[in-house]
């Protein structure tokens, strides 16, 4: 049984689209029949597995000025044409049409729920804007090679429409994505580490397994005033809750946070506290909370004057497995709420 | 120091009226392995059972595996825990292959932390206890026996089971013998004094958990107070040292063949020369972290001279960050390091994959992640585990971490998180 050939919808900017140069880029979404020009190289590439049945074109200014609008309308012409695969650029080194190729992708993927691939120089700012949602294919920065960009995207899309399991972006050609998956080594971790080590000893050039965090150093801000004048909160990534733990902060992979009031109390009596951490030994914090979050040397502080005053909410969570997001995300949280409540500085007790 | 091992493989494990190997075939006289084991007053009652590699069996509540192992002439077996301290790692030890003992906790609330093993289905082939005979111990606590307590006399059972079967092999003839020869490391011959000198970073315990008094993991110390200490990799391989009671993808059968100490030795006067072991502990606050990080460094470039080392973890996240330190301290001082990690990313994001960054430690190879989703399939009997059997026998989402051996953090495993 022969298989009817593939539906695949091109999306172009103006100028692969052939309407026109810069003078064109305000045009908005239009849809043409058929592989119309640089689709006419992805149809080559296609053979007789498929078949593009429309071009999808919109102008580089308007995609870039409309945003989400242009996605939109782009999608619901995509959509139209009941493809199976969409093939977007590719766009080489440029810019305003990476993002558009990005974009749509992304939202055909995410609405259509169907296979988009992309391509792209690895300087397009569509590159890190959407690898991680999108396979973009490595090109070159202008299209020299048509025929052979198109033939590398349609080979990744084919795959995709196919459910294929895909190999490492090295193997397949695709930027990488940001995922990891467990696949299985030629050898024991032990005997790649002694290896790479000899490698590493002798000066040859050796591939670490690992990406070195993505996340930069974040620098600590100046403290504006003296301490004297200044209100100083406490937060944790200890893992101290009130006994009961009212907000259900998890053991780990946290989520959540909690702020929980220390007005009137001179410091934070052992029965009135729990602690869920499961990234530490917590014996000792549930003996004497203060060796986590210091309320009891903190009130002495503010009594003597050597600081303002101690911010009469105390943040918590549990920092064990937490995801960069989360992280990132509770931490922007307690910091907007400490700002918004005239705090200075923040002493921040980890484990 | 020379140590022999001497392997006898085992292809069929079956119960019998006397313990005794024949050929390929070990009999165990389970009534009487049972008697053996039954004196110790922190356990109720034991229960035995034998499953085999596609057998369509699940064993449940895995909590570690021993190794079957028993000095042949003299010495001591699991030294410090089975009996006095008496140096491991010298003489002649019976080794059986293909026969492995396998702990399980009847005891744990949270059966999460906990392992399975599977002897048929996809997951067989993803564990080195899938192609394994295994006898399982079940058993359960007496009245008022405190939890660690429950688990020293599990792994004691455990321990003894594995002398009791490794001794059916005395009067037998060995497969092959691998012999572990290593001079003390200065004295290497002037033909060899150009290879690089490695060394083993051997992180054997984690701090992040209360650590019990009967937890013997070096010669039978909890190693709660244990600053860097250098041993000879024979007495790793010998029984000298076994895994805690916090199991995250470690088993006490990975430590006794161990995987880093073998790759070097099997390079060692070709390409290398193996300057020895120093076994650390993951400390509990950042001090103690230093110190040893500090202390680490100097036994790795100033004892043992060393131009390179090895270093593996064992826990989660704390003692992953503690490695790295000490590697730091070693990479300040000129040795160059590659670390065994595990991808600690538990969202399967690229991002979170390592906990620190340090200059110099940039030679990583990872042993995957245990938070990668895993599907255990539908299987007819389950073991060691008979108040979950119900739920354990179906179908059931789980994860690598919960696959017993599938991940060994010391590295006996190939898989590898790849980025995509």
């Amino acid at each position: 049984m022969t298989r009817a050939p593939l539906r695949v919808v091109c999306y172009l900017n103006q100028f692969f689209g052939q309407l026109g140069g810069e003078d064109k880029a305000g045009v908005g979404p239009q849809t043409m029949e058929g592989a119309v020009g640089a689709a006419r190289a992805v149809q080559q590439a296609l053979g007789d597995e498929g078949r593009v049945v429309r071009t999808v074109v919109c102008g580089d200014n308007y995609a870039a000025e409309q945003g989400e609008r242009a996605v939109i309308e782009l999608l619901a012409l995509v959509a139209a044409a009941r493809p199976e695969l969409v093939v977007a650029g590719p766009a080489f080194l440029a810019g305003r049409y990476g993002v558009a190729c990005g974009a749509l992708c992304a939202a055909v993927q995410a609405h259509l729920e169907i296979p988009a691939v992309s391509g792209m120089h690895a300087e397009n700012p569509g590159v890190d804007l959407y690898r991680r949602q999108v396979h973009i294919v490595p090109t070159g920065a202008e299209a020299t090679r048509m025929l052979q960009d198109a033939r590398r995207l349609v080979a990744l899309g084919l795959k995709l429409v196919r459910g294929e399991a895909l190999g490492a972006p090295a193997v397949e050609g695709y930027f990488p994505q940001g995922v990891t998956r467990n696949v299985v080594a030629a050898a024991s971790a032990a005997e790649r580490a002694t290896a790479m080590l000899l490698d590493k000893l002798a000066g040859r050039p050796f591939a670490s397994e690992v990406p070195r965090p993505a996340f930069p150093p974040v620098p600590a801000p100046r403290l504006a005033k003296t301490l004297e004048g200044a209100t100083i909160a406490l937060v944790t990534d200890g893992g101290l809750v009130p006994r009961g733990n009212p907000d259900g902060i998890e053991a780990l992979n946290a989520t959540r946070y909690g702020a929980y009031s220390i007005e009137g109390k001179p410091g934070l009596e052992p029965a009135q506290y729990d602690n869920p951490h499961r990234g530490y030994d917590t014996s000792w914090v549930k003996q004497d909370p203060h060796r986590l979050v210091p309320v009891d040397v903190a009130r002495e502080l503010e009594q003597s004057g050597a600081i303002g005053k101690l911010h009469e909410t105390v943040y918590s969570t549990v920092g064990v497995a937490t995801t960069l997001a989360h992280s990132a995300r509770m931490g922007r949280e307690i910091a907007e709420q400490l700002r918004a409540a005239g705090v200075d500085a923040v002493i921040l007790t980890s484990t | 120091m020379r140590l022999e091992l001497r392997w006898f493989a085992v292809d069929a494990v079956d119960p019998a009226s006397a313990t005794r190997l024949g050929g390929t075939r070990l009999e165990i006289d389970l009534a009487a392995l049972q008697r053996v084991l039954a004196a110790d007053p922190r356990l109720a009652r034991m229960r035995l059972d034998c499953v085999h590699p596609g057998e369509r069996c699940r064993i449940g509540r895995v909590f570690d595996v021993v190794a079957p192992r028993a000095k042949l002439d003299g010495g001591q077996d699991f030294p410090g825990v089975l009996g006095p301290v008496v140096r491991a790692g010298n003489g002649r030890t019976l080794a059986l292959a293909g026969v492995a003992v396998v702990l399980t906790d009847q005891q744990a609330e949270s059966v999460g932390a906990l392992a399975v093993i599977d002897m048929a289905g996809p997951n067989a082939a993803r564990s080195a206890f899938g192609a394994t005979h295994n006898v399982v111990i079940s058993a359960w606590p007496a009245p008022g026996t405190e939890r660690s307590d429950y688990l020293a006399a599990v792994r004691l059972a455990g321990l003894k089971t594995a002398v009791y079967l490794a001794r059916a092999a005395r009067e037998a003839e060995a497969d092959h013998v691998e012999a572990f020869a290593l001079p003390p490391s200065p004295r290497v011959p002037a033909e060899l004094a150009h290879l690089p000198r490695v060394a083993y970073v051997f992180q054997v315990h984690s701090h992040q958990r209360p650590t019990g008094l009967d937890e013997g993991i070096l010669y039978g110390d909890p190693v709660r107070r244990m600053l860097p200490t250098i041993v000879h990799p024979n007495e790793v391989l010998d029984g000298a040292v076994l895994r805690g009671f916090m199991g995250r993808s470690a088993t006490t059968w990975a430590i006794q063949h161990h995987p880093v100490i073998r790759a070097l030795y099997a390079q060692h006067g070709r390409t290398l020369w193996f300057a020895g072991v120093v076994v650390t502990v993951a400390q509990a606050t950042e001090p103690e972290r230093v110190r040893s990080a500090l202390l680490t460094a100097g036994l790795v470039a100033h004892a043992l001279g060393a131009d390179g080392a090895v270093f593996t973890k064992i826990g989660g996240g704390a003692p992953h960050v503690d490695m790295a330190q000490a590697a730091a301290q070693c990479e300040a001082l000129g040795v160059k390091t590659t670390l065994i990690v595990e991808d600690m990313s538990t969202d399967g994001s690229a991002d979170g994959m390592l906990l620190f960054d340090f200059p110099g430690v940039d030679a990583l190879v990872n042993v995957g992640s245990s938070h990668e989703p895993l599907t255990l399939p539908p299987l007819d009997r389950v073991v060691g585990a008979d108040d979950l059997a119900a739920r354990l026998g179906a179908e059931t989402r789980a994860t690598y971490g919960t696959l017993c051996g599938a991940i060994e953090q010391v590295g006996a495993t190939r898989v590898m998180a790849e980025v995509r």
